[in-house]
């Protein structure tokens, strides 16, 4: 047999059983569709999680500087990067109440979960902890006295968290410095990722701050880490379980189409075809079915990764290229399994009987 | 064609004996079909088993942030705290009673309460008679530790799973335990004994073994530690606590949970009392303990809603994939397992059976194979989840192993794809020649 003999037996046998080329076609295509989306948010799932951690906030609090340039620079770029200054004043009624200076953006960023109806702007503006509001006669003309020193604050809001905040005021850092004359003395530092890099960010900090005292908000660093990794785990063994459901699915649906070709097979041994031609034609044949299937699968399934990350992370996986290979592998594998092992059970058979139709 | 109707019921007693004669024979064409489907339903079952899980065992795992909601007195003062350090500790101010915390077993959401940790805290006087001895003010917290709350027992130690702890927590009346700071300044072991009274004085002398030495990474860490009854006593305050930590199941908050409940209608209202959000649950804590004040804790609460959402939205995103794969293989194969038979099907209706059915018994025999199959299925996913989720969240092995709700939903969409399946390639068969079939095929 030449070779054009055999590319036009290939095209020929795909094309006269268009329905049965058709539904292994659809096979493939699906488990190679699977496999993208699966693997394509597999390798996503890692920072897309951690991504969710941020808005935990802070997880490394430095105390005991002022620097926050070079704890900005020791952190990285992507970090968040908060200063608190602190100061006990007190209001226009008598009562003790814990200023801080914060710089508001910063704040706004790395504490996500403040309720704040309305974010102050201008410099004397302050924000009323829900608690400490009641503490104070006009909110909106908000005198505190520190050191002998009044100074008086236009409260534009209030903020609300459950925490030791709702009993504070915060003000804008620069007018806090210019009244009290009180360096910040706490960093809160959000790195993104794990325990890894957190400790990672320990340590550079602690070499560029000198003095300070840098520590990891234990409980966050150590939640995530472990959330992180049991659905990570989880996932694995969600995609190996789908995957293999696929792979069946799709070793049944060749396999059968194959085992139905017994007279095929049979006529092409009796007029004198060698074990290594038919196995060759079969071979090519599914091959192919599985090369046109990881094309259309790819681009299925990167479509379907991405609208399931848009819709449950609401931001995007891009198709990864770095997926190709391993599902092209894969769906060839499995492609050449359900080829092969037909072949098998056919090869023992005489050819006289089969075309008899024993 | 067709059977007349005086041969109805000899057609029944056919028809079944066709059906059973089919189902027991030509098992390895079935076989790949029965894979299909066993795999599909196992795999679908296990990912939806695992969706249903996935909030409560990471809510478990959240626990590690604390408490999500916290109880303290109706404010006539104001915490004046930096880094959790009292700076002008409060003389006085307004407490909530102890005896109150049984109330919360009466809230409508009482079953979501996971965990319950009362604290009292205010300053006593220790010191040592030995030979290195001290004498000094300290801020010491009263907590509870193991204590019996309805069922099960809790405390602060469950509350704050990251507290590490050097020895062993309180166990008798005289144990305390000391802050890591506090411990290495003063030189305390586990074992020493000192002396508490009520701060400034030494009068109603009680005396205090160290049981052992915790690091909190907080304020805790310069404070005495001590049970909460022997607290009340130590410090003369009876049934008082002055903060309540509560750590509950909650659902996520949306824009509903957000609305002010008081400016609501009153059948709103009660939908909106009826949901475990942290604000409906820390509304019904403000009902039912006197005097108090309940708050979401933010931080804690609206993180978790975001984390939690996310990660069991995957696993539903994932739980639909496994449904679309498990869908595809079994209809796949159910068709190939009736393509093979096109010449079974020519040679019955030249035998004279009508199309209805010769549609009937491959209908049939496609539903108890999926029907069988799938209850197999349900099984070996069941399994699978219980398994994969003991493997993956350790320690909470009081998971039942069946979910009954899932057996009908897994049998019928094993049923429904099944059938969906199989019609194309029937109906392709019933539409064929017989003859041609016949002369075509084995």
């Amino acid at each position: 047999m030449s070779k054009f003999g055999l590319g036009k037996l290939l095209r020929r046998s795909l094309i006269h059983r268009k329905a049965r080329s058709l539904s292994a076609l659809i096979a493939m295509t699906v488990s190679a569709g699977v496999a993208t989306a699966l693997l394509t948010l597999y390798a996503d799932l890692d920072a897309k999680l951690h991504h969710e951690f941020r808005s935990f906030g802070a997880n490394i609090v430095v105390t005991g500087t002022s620097d926050l340039a070079a704890a900005q620079k020791a952190a990285g770029s992507d970090a968040n990067v908060a200063q608190f200054a602190y100061a006990v004043a007190t209001t226009d009624r008598g009562t003790s109440v814990v200023v801080v200076g914060v710089d508001f953006p910063a704040v706004r960023k790395l504490d996500s979960w403040w309720q704040v109806a309305q974010w102050p702007t201008g410099a004397d503006d302050a924000l009323l902890g829900e608690r400490a509001a009641q503490f104070v006669g006009d909110e909106k003309d908000v005198t505190l006295t520190f050191a002998g020193q009044p100074h008086t604050f236009k409260g534009v809001g209030h903020v609300k968290t459950g925490g030791d905040e709702d009993s504070r005021i915060y003000t804008s850092i620069d007018t806090f410095q210019s009244w009290t004359h009180v360096a910040p003395s706490v960093l809160e530092i959000q790195i993104p990722g794990g325990a890894a890099s957190v400790e990672a960010a320990i340590s550079r900090l602690k070499s560029a701050l000198p003095g300070a005292d840098v520590e990891p908000v234990r409980q966050l660093v150590e939640g995530e880490s472990s959330i992180v990794d049991k659905t990570h785990t989880l996932m694995f063994g969600a995609v190996l379980l789908i995957a293999l459901t696929v792979a069946c699915s799709v070793l049944a649906t060749l396999s059968a189409s194959v085992l139905e070709r017994r007279r095929d097979f049979a006529l092409m041994k009796a007029l004198g075809s060698s074990q290594g031609q038919m196995m060759g034609l079969f071979l090519a044949e599914t091959l192919l079915l599985a090369t046109g299937g990881v094309i259309g699968g790819y681009c299925l399934g990167s479509v379907a990764a991405w609208v399931i990350s848009e819709v449950n992370f609401n931001t995007a996986s891009l198709p990864r290229v770095g997926v190709l290979p391993i599902v092209l592998a894969l769906n060839i594998g499995i492609a050449a399994i359900a080829a092969l092992l037909p072949l098998r059970v056919l090869r023992g058979l005489e050819p006289a009987a089969l075309l008899k139709g024993e | 064609m067709g059977w007349t109707a005086s041969k109805r019921s000899e057609g029944k007693i056919v028809f079944f004996r066709l059906l059973f004669e089919s189902f027991l024979r030509q098992r390895r064409r079935k076989m790949l079909a029965g894979i299909a489907i066993l795999l599909g339903t196992t795999a679908v079952t296990a990912m939806l088993a695992l969706a249903t899980t996935i909030g409560d065992r990471i809510h478990q795992e959240l626990a590690v942030y604390g408490a999500n909601i916290v109880v303290f007195p109706k404010a006539d003062s104001l915490d004046v705290k930096v880094g959790g350090v009292d700076v002008k500790p409060a003389t006085g101010g307004a407490y909530l009673k102890e005896s109150d915390l049984e109330k919360l077993h009466g809230i409508f959401w009482a079953n979501n309460i996971t965990g319950v940790s009362p604290e009292l805290t205010h300053t006593l006087r220790i010191w040592s008679n030995d030979s290195n001895g001290f004498v000094l003010n300290v801020s010491a917290k009263g907590l509870w530790f193991d204590h019996k709350f309805g069922v099960g027992t809790t405390g602060s130690v469950q509350l704050h799973p990251w507290w590490k702890m050097q020895g062993e927590w309180p166990k008798t009346w005289k144990d305390v335990v000391i802050g890591a700071n506090l411990a290495a300044r003063l030189h305390l072991r586990r074992g020493d004994e000192f002396e508490i009274a009520v701060a400034n004085t030494r009068e109603e002398v009680h005396e205090a073994v160290v049981s052992g030495i915790a690091t909190t990474n907080g304020p805790e860490d310069d404070m005495l530690l001590m049970p909460l009854d022997q607290f009340q006593i130590a410090s003369s305050l009876p049934n008082e606590i002055s903060r309540v930590e509560i750590s509950a199941r909650t659902k996520p908050e949306d824009a509903f949970a957000r609305q002010d409940p008081d400016k609501m209608s009153a059948k709103l209202r009660d939908v909106w009392y009826c949901r475990p959000y942290a604000n409906s649950i820390a509304y019904q804590i403000r009902e039912a303990i006197p005097g108090s004040d309940a708050e979401q804790v933010r931080r804690v609460e609206q993180s978790e809603g975001t984390v939690l959402e996310r990660i069991s939205g995957l696993m539903w995103l994932i739980s639909g994939a496994a449904l679309l794969a498990a869908g595809f293989a079994v209809s796949a194969a159910m068709a190939t397992a009736v393509l093979e038979r096109r010449g079974e099907i020519g040679l019955m209706r030249s035998l004279g059976a009508s199309k209805g059915a010769i549609a009937a018994l491959f209908y049939a025999e496609s539903g108890l194979l999926a029907a069988a199959t799938g209850t197999v299925g349900y099984l070996a996913g069941s399994a699978l989840a219980w398994w994969l989720g003991a493997k993956i969240f350790p320690g909470d092995g009081k998971e039942p192993m069946l979910n009954l709700v899932l057996l009908p939903v897994i049998v019928a969409m094993a049923l429904i794809v099944a059938v969906a399946g199989s019609t194309p390639a029937i109906r392709a068969a019933l539409n064929a020649d017989p003859s041609r079939t016949l002369r075509e095929d084995t």
